[in-house]
């Protein structure tokens, strides 16, 4: 009778039923977010390309990040030109999962449902990619990597696999006249090296080992000089390249397209490959460099540097980014070249007065795109959007990093040509 | 000759305060009502501090309303809170550049990016261009939001909205404007001191500020 008194509401309040959502062991999941050109099938979401209801239409570009289920946690992941691998560490049989463009066969031989001798060309959906594994549940697989047309895998106690075109030796293996790529049920293991493999990378039509010792070795394409051996042929086994790096440690290597660079322990960044765009026009005039030159940046300590096609960034030990190149570099339309590396401020990262503990973390680099993962799990690109790739959203390329909306924490991303993966954990 | 000074007075109000809010408001007197349409036009942050509740959920998401929901808030640190308003200050950073409608490719919009200076400079939802927590006991946790074209409720559904992000609930317990444009709480006057002399002593003391702005 009348409305309720407030010892009424309080009664009422006190008996109400207590809700539990997350309990104290709840725990963060990992997730893989992709975004970017899906009709290669690199997204591994078939119904983009083929969707399961008539009158849905395929979905040529996903210009936001949409989440990726899969099976295992996935530790790392890699985008070549057109189709990706994604790894796991687990000891499971399946560890490598591989989707997009099979026509070189860089994700192994997928067997095709309706005629059993021969290989899917295009794969929709992540599917395990068989490893010729001498001890298949003990060994796990710490890193992939993928090119052009080939890709490597690599393994802590078995070596590097690789599969793929092997037209300029980049598989490692010697160049066979005419074959035939498509639908090889070819995997080449890679063992002889100084010490253990701890990195792979893959460029265009090259690859780069990194081993325990520091050294790095090559193979593959060389007219550019990427391969780093003194001249400008092919290589077919992996060989120990020398210069201004020989005798010292390096601790990271990165190549996507026809220039590499390596940062050793103390902080120095040495560079060899293609310089047209003025990539290593800080030591040399000439256009192709074929053994690693030391470049001599003043702006401190290197921790970590990434190379695009025609762009290149370092990070500093303070977090401080600098790119250099040719195309769209960050800091706005004006910029299109530069020798010398210039810093991008850290106020477009998110650094202000109210929150001057932001520092970037990572840097990673796509074909003609940039992106940096910040101590805070906030992902920022920049560079050409081509067919989406950026994940902003919008189709327009982008002159200043911008934040790219992730539901989670980004621990890492690999960047390709027209399509981005990454690895998030949930709140 | 007798009689009152003051026969009427034209008031006017800043930026409208909620009733169960508290803070600084801004009013003006006379002839200072037409530097009004100036303030609006500065578009300058307001900040707030805000105090929250963990546990409950209310239909007007203050601790007043008609209780909805209660729920466990245990696992919540002050880690997973700071998380939230990082993403909370990433996304209304993103609003911040996109509803100040600056053409992206120019590089004046870099030059001003790189300084921080793009803000909306017309009409737009409410944007919030920083937060920090400033206390954490469970259940109760206070912020401090910096923000723009905001209401209080808006405030107040965003306390709720962490409650749930954070796989529980919230209700906002206070609301108190701490600056407003260039009037802080220390030019403001307490209600004691609502008489004529501190309100002449005061508007002195902001003429300075009014004229630089």
């Amino acid at each position: 009778a009348g409305p309720p008194s407030t010892r009424q509401l309080r009664e009422a309040e006190e008996a109400a039923p207590v809700f539990q959502y997350a309990g104290k062991a709840a725990r963060r999941k990992d997730r893989v977010f992709v975004w970017g050109f899906s009709y290669s099938g690199a997204l591994g979401v078939p119904s983009f390309v083929r969707p399961d209801a008539g009158w849905k239409k395929p979905r040529r570009i996903q210009p936001t990040p949409y989440r990726l289920e899969t099976e295992e946690k996935i530790t790392s992941a890699a985008c070549g030109y057109g189709f990706t691998l994604l790894a796991s560490n687990t000891r499971d049989i399946t560890k490598v999962w591989g989707m997009g463009l099979n026509k070189d066969s860089q994700l192994g031989f997928q067997r095709s449902r309706r005629d059993q001798t021969k290989s899917y060309e295009y794969v929709l959906e992540p599917s395990p990619i068989p490893l010729p594994l001498e001890k298949p549940q003990q060994t796990r697989v710490l890193q992939v990597s993928c090119g052009r047309a080939h890709s490597l895998v690599l393994t802590d106690s078995e070596g590097v696999f690789t599969m793929g075109n092997n037209s300029y030796g980049q598989c490692g293996r010697k160049v066979v006249e005419d074959e035939i790529y498509s639908g090889s049920h070819l995997i080449h293991q890679l063992k002889e090296f100084d010490s253990r493999v701890v990195q792979v990378v893959c460029g265009q039509d090259h690859s780069l080992f990194r081993t325990k010792k520091g050294t790095i070795y090559a193979c593959g394409w060389g007219a550019d000089g990427q391969t780093g051996l003194g001249h400008y042929n092919i290589t077919c086994v992996p060989t120990k390249l020398h210069g201004d790096i020989a005798g010292v440690n390096i601790i990271q290597v990165s190549s996507y397209g026809d220039c590499c660079l390596a940062v050793s322990d103390e902080g120095d960044v040495f560079g060899w490959g293609n310089s047209e765009y003025l990539q290593l026009a800080s030591v040399t005039e000439n256009t192709q460099v074929n053994v690693p030159r030391h470049l001599p940046f003043k702006i401190g300590k290197i921790k970590e540097a990434a190379c695009g096609g025609t762009g290149n960034v370092v990070l500093t030990e303070e977090g401080n980014v600098f790119v250099w190149g040719y195309g769209i570099l960050g800091k706005g339309p004006n910029l299109t070249e530069t020798a010398v590396p210039e810093m991008i401020p850290p106020s477009l990262f998110g650094w202000s007065d109210f929150s001057p503990d932001i520092r970037v973390a990572h840097v990673r680099c796509g074909l003609s795109q940039f992106a940096a993962l910040t101590n805070r799990g906030e992902l920022f690109v920049w560079g050409k959007n081509l067919r989406g790739c950026l994940g902003t959203g919008r189709m327009e390329d982008q002159y200043f990093p911008w934040r790219v909306t992730v539901p989670g924490e980004v621990v890492d991303v690999a960047c390709g040509v027209d399509h981005m993966v990454s690895m998030v954990r949930s709140f | 000759v007798r009689g009152p000074r003051f026969r009427k007075l034209k008031i006017g109000a800043g930026h409208r305060l909620d009733v169960k809010a508290s803070g600084v408001f801004v009013l003006g007197i006379g002839h200072g009502n037409k530097l009004f349409t100036e303030l609006y036009n500065c578009h300058l942050t307001k900040v707030y501090t805000v105090g929250g509740l963990f546990g409950k959920a209310t239909d007007d998401f203050s601790d007043t309303g008609n209780l909805v929901e209660k729920t466990t808030f245990d696992h919540i640190t002050r880690e997973k809170l700071e998380r939230i308003l990082a993403v909370i200050q990433g996304t209304n950073q993103k609003a911040l550049l996109m509803y100040s409608n600056i053409d992206m490719k120019t590089q004046e919009a870099y030059e001003l990016a790189v300084k921080g200076l793009i803000r909306p400079m017309g009409k737009s939802p409410p944007i919030i261009t920083a937060v920090r927590c400033l206390r954490f006991a469970l259940p109760e946790f206070q912020l401090e939001i910096h923000c723009l074209h905001e209401t209080q409720q808006y405030l107040r559904k965003m306390v709720h909205e962490i409650g749930l992000e954070l796989k529980s609930s919230a209700v906002c317990t206070h609301v108190r404007r701490i600056r407003d444009g260039v009037f802080t709480v220390d030019d403001a006057l307490p209600r004691t001191q609502w008489n004529l002399q501190s309100i002449q002593e005061a508007i002195w003391n902001c003429q300075l500020k009014v004229e630089t702005e």
